[in-house]
């Protein structure tokens, strides 16, 4: 280590929509950001090496390992994890799907794969399955064998689909955010 | 204590109730180890042997203490005074015992071991004082090949000088014989790869010491908090009741936690020797690398069939790649000895000659993994059968029917000696022969096979030892004593609190357990809280070997009993009615008949704490029970698996088209979690059987330290898989119910490997190296003819 690794440096962003400044080790990766300086521990560390996806977060409206991001990186932007999902005691209809699919087991992998999907539900409201499985391949669950996840997915999805054919919901820009 | 009860007014048994735990779990709300920060904690790295075997010459650490925030630095020279390590052993005759260093002190026996820890205010400190750590090793010639190891050469483990844990064999009828006289004789070399559990959680400990109270703490993410705990005590020689073990939420097992692993013994002492809480959580690499591994066999097998296809010999020699020490407490046996014990599975088969060995390599310690030592033998059975059903020109389907212990045989004893009680594997078979429309695929294979396309179909009959207590431990060979306790307490409202050492890792016990116990008491879902993992409460050996449903439900419904006799005994007494007339049912007791001569649970409870005068006289005021449950037979689930596969000639990469999952396992608690457990360990499967390979070099190196490496299934792997229940209750278990968590990693690579096995028989293949890589499917396919 290095005092370049060491030096504090300020980081300015916002986190589920509350602003945030602290003074950290550069070093310091967006997700023990979150984990240790704000303990929103929702947001898993799986293999810190950006494959198992248990850390995804949306950075500015895109799904983001958030081991692989140093949190020095993330200033001025826009975060937000899996805490930002329920509205107080009401969970998401995304996460309402996910309970009555039976699409979680142990929990771990969940949070990364709620944060995947909604990031993939923003962009794309009304995704297929093929889209679907082909989003959730970024995120490695050993409990589920992802079927069940699918289908939560799906259903949020075709209601989504639904919604906008009867002019309830806007069709989404590419890019836009969350 | 055998007593088989009923549940007696099912309500919730059977429906399919959304999970308890599914709140907390969506909104990050879990807390698992890594989760939880204790005040003035301290953070662990450890620093691990690069060489797979060799002599330490000297571990410097100055570099390391000299480091700002750096707290202790240990060797395994700081560490043997405290602590033996771990022995590794059963009493077994004739076999040896090993003992796992907690840090290596003299000899390093695999890539990974632990030779040296650091403890610092942040990890960060404490990964920085480890790259300071210089370890200076002697190579010695590392044993990697556990066939040639069997055989002596150079040594694995210097305590062991033969390499052999245990070799033994086992006879039943004249299987020579049978050989000599039959019709048709299969046989292969089936090697299975290594592999390992990949929780998605890592490891991790936590360790706090009071000082006034010595009093130590332990969380970890363990399957066996009570057991372990009693261990480490003793393990590191202090009083049993000044240790307490916690296992909080945890992130996936599937075997590899219900392990005791040198960690575990380690950040206790140093907790204890700094007077600050010390955490250890583990890294994928590290992980990936000393979290043990499983499944590595050689299963050699024949199987000789008469004219008409009746299995009339089978013979098989199993070879077990151990790694460099026993696992404890299974010892590397959990693979070979298991592999031999129950080889016969669904098929009579009174001929049977089979041999073991248990070898020691330098690799990291075999461990329980989900299907344990039956995965592999159920491959390479499976596969022959298929091989002499088109040996005898038969159906796969016919072949097996013509074999599987019939309906009447039950109860069945086996050759191997194991009982069954019962057992629907005709049904299974027919069942799955139904979904799968045999006729039709045949002519679909074919005209496919004629464009070019190469599509395969394989199926596995199995049957899967569950609710593993006593009787079934012995039986297949293991001398553990096997049994788990709950505590059920009614508070005074009528609430019901339960205390179980059957810990969760994902399977939804607080769900399922709930549900028993709801209906035990007569009350609502929500009116039941379950609570497991702390040493605390309710003694017991944990989860492994699909033990939670069986030994959970008999455990709570045994608990419940004597609550529910205190409960119908005080509003007889108040309602001036026979008990015998009381029915207790959601969540009133009325007498029957007369709904409004009735009471509700939580006024008679209520009644018994509060109210003296009124409640029976001599009555003791608590509704508070403990009971232990260790089923009194071995439980068997089964079921039949098939699998349609596509092989792409040109890639050597298999597409899955339909998975068919036919399951008995008694009487379903909530057959949403019954599906999840399959849908989620066929996926496993389909890592077993085409991904996942823990690959060494041969230095000993683990090539495969990764995600990038050791691939395992993702979304885009999983197949929609077709589920089929059948139930036959348990005759021997409280509510019938049979355990079924593991069925899938017993069946399905088996049918999945026999599928592919089915696509290249027009090339003359027949696969028998799992996992079936692309490059291994495309050795068995020649070069087509430009």
């Amino acid at each position: 280590m290095t005092d370049v690794a060491t030096e504090l440096l300020t980081v300015d962003l916002t986190v589920n929509g509350e602003r945030v400044e602290r003074a950290v080790q550069p070093r310091i990766s967006l997700a023990d950001f979150l984990r240790d300086e704000l303990q929103l521990t929702g947001t898993k560390l799986g293999c810190e090496h950006g494959v198992c996806g248990a850390c995804t977060v949306i950075v500015d409206g895109a799904a983001v390992r958030s081991c692989l991001m140093l949190a020095v990186q993330a200033g001025g932007c826009d975060v937000r994890t899996v805490e930002s999902l329920a509205s107080g005691p009401q969970l998401s209809p995304l996460q309402e799907a996910f309970h009555r699919h039976h699409a979680l087991q142990c929990g771990f992998c969940t949070g990364g794969v709620l944060m995947t999907a909604t990031a993939l539900l923003h962009h794309n409201p009304s995704a297929g399955k093929d889209e679907i499985r082909e989003a959730l391949s970024a995120n490695l669950c050993r409990c589920t064998g992802y079927q069940t996840i699918i289908d939560a997915i799906a259903e949020v999805a075709d209601g989504g689909l639904r919604a906008m054919a009867a002019g309830l919901a806007e069709v989404p820009r590419p890019g836009a955010r969350p | 204590m055998q007593d088989v009860l009923p549940v007696l007014n099912p309500q919730l048994v059977g429906a399919r109730v959304p999970r308890v735990e599914d709140p907390r779990l969506l909104t990050g709300r879990g807390r698992y180890i890594a989760d939880i920060s204790l005040p003035g904690m301290l953070h662990a790295a450890f620093v691990r042997s690069t060489f797979a075997h060799g002599k330490i010459r000297s571990v410097d650490t100055a570099e390391a203490k000299a480091l700002p925030g750096v707290h202790a630095v240990w060797t395994g020279a700081d560490v043997t005074p405290l602590t033996a390590g771990i022995p590794g052993g059963l009493q077994i005759e004739e076999m040896k015992a090993t003992v796992q260093p907690a840090v290596a002190s003299d000899y390093v026996r695999y890539i990974g071991e632990a030779v040296a820890v650091v403890v610092a205010d942040s990890r960060h400190v404490a990964e920085d004082a480890a790259a300071l750590i210089a370890v200076d090793v002697e190579p010695l010639p590392p044993v990697l090949d556990a066939e040639a190891a069997a055989a002596g050469g150079d040594v694995a483990n210097e305590d062991i000088p033969d390499n052999l844990v245990l070799a033994r064999d086992f006879a039943q009828g004249d299987a020579d014989a049978a050989f000599a006289s039959a019709a048709v004789t299969v046989s292969g070399r089936f090697r299975t790869g290594r592999t390992a559990a990949i929780p998605m959680e890592t490891r991790g400990v936590i360790a706090q010491y009071e000082w006034t109270t010595q009093q130590l703490t332990v969380w970890s993410s363990t399957q066996i908090p009570h057991f372990f705990r009693s261990m480490i005590a003793a393990f590191i020689g202090m009083p049993e009741h000044a240790v307490e073990m916690i296992a909080p939420d945890v992130g996936g097992g599937f075997g590899q936690k219900c392990h005791l692993f040198p960690e575990e013994l380690v950040i206790p002492l140093l907790a204890r020797e700094l007077g600050r809480p010390v955490k250890w959580i583990e890294d994928r690499v590290e992980n990936l690398a000393t979290g043990t591994h499983a499944k590595q066999q050689l299963n050699e097998m024949e199987i000789a069939f008469d004219d008409g296809g009746k299995i009339v010999g089978l013979r098989q020699h199993v070879v077990g790649d151990g790694g460099a020490y026993n696992c404890f407490p299974w010892t590397a046996l959990v693979e070979p000895m298991a592999a031999a014990g129950t080889v016969t599975s669904v098929y009579h088969i009174e001929n049977v000659k089979t041999r073991f060995a248990a070898v020691l390599t330098n690799k990291v310690p075999i461990g329980a993994c989900r299907g344990i030592g039956w995965q592999a033998p159920q491959i390479a059975r499976e596969n022959l059968l298929d091989q002499g059903a088109r040996k005898l020109g038969l159906s796969p389907f016919e072949l097996r029917k013509r074999n599987v212990v019939k309906p009447e045989q039950f109860p069945y004893t086996a050759a191997t000696g194991l009982r069954f009680a019962e057992g629907s594997y005709l049904e299974s078979i027919e069942a799955l022969e139904q979904a799968i429309d045999y006729e039709e695929f045949r002519a679909r294979q074919k005209r496919e096979r004629d464009q070019g396309r190469y599509l395969g179909l394989g199926i596995s009959v199995f049957n899967e030892i569950t609710g593993l207590g006593t009787i079934a431990a012995y039986a297949t060979g293991f001398p553990v004593t096997s049994h788990d306790s709950s505590t059920v307490r009614m508070e005074p409202s009528g609430k019901v609190t339960v205390f179980t050492s059957l810990t969760s890792q994902g399977q939804g016990h607080q769900t399922t357990l709930a549900q028993i116990a709801a209906d035990a008491l007569g009350v609502a879902l929500e009116d039941v809280v379950v609570r497991s993992g702390d040493s605390r409460q309710a003694y017991g050996l944990g989860t492994w070997g699909s033990r939670a449903a069986v030994i959970g439900s008999g455990s709570i419904l045994r608990a419940a009993e004597p609550i529910r006799r205190k409960l119908l005994q005080t509003a007889g007494h108040l309602l001036e009615a026979s008990e015998d007339d009381l029915v207790l049912a959601n969540g009133r007791i009325e007498v029957q008949g007369s709904p409004d001569k009735g009471m509700a649970v939580g006024d008679v409870a209520g009644v018994i704490y509060f109210a003296a005068h009124v409640r029976p006289p001599g009555m003791d005021p608590t509704l508070e029970s403990t009971a232990a449950y260790d089923p009194s037979e071995e439980v068997w689930a089964n079921g039949a698996h098939a699998a349609i596969v596509e092989v792409d000639t040109e890639t050597g990469l298999v597409s899955i088209e339909r998975f068919v999952a036919v399951e008995d396992c008694g009487t379903m608690i909530n057959p949403t979690i019954v599906e999840g457990q399959l849908r989620g360990g066929i996926t496993q499967a389909i890592g077993a059987a085409f991904l996942e390979e823990m690959t060494y070099d041969e230095h000993g190196q683990l090539l495969t330290s990764t995600f990038m490496d050791y691939l395992i299934p993702t979304a885009s792997e999983a197949p929609e898989v077709e589920i089929i229940h059948i139930e036959t209750p348990a005759k021997t278990t409280a509510g019938g119910v049979k355990g079924m968590g593991e069925s899938a990693m017993i069946a399905a690579p088996a049918a999945l490997v026999n599928a592919v096995n089915d696509a290249l028989e027009p090339f003359g293949a027949f696969l028998t190296d799992v996992p079936l890589t692309p490059d291994r499917v495309l050795s068995a396919i020649p070069p087509r003819s430009a």
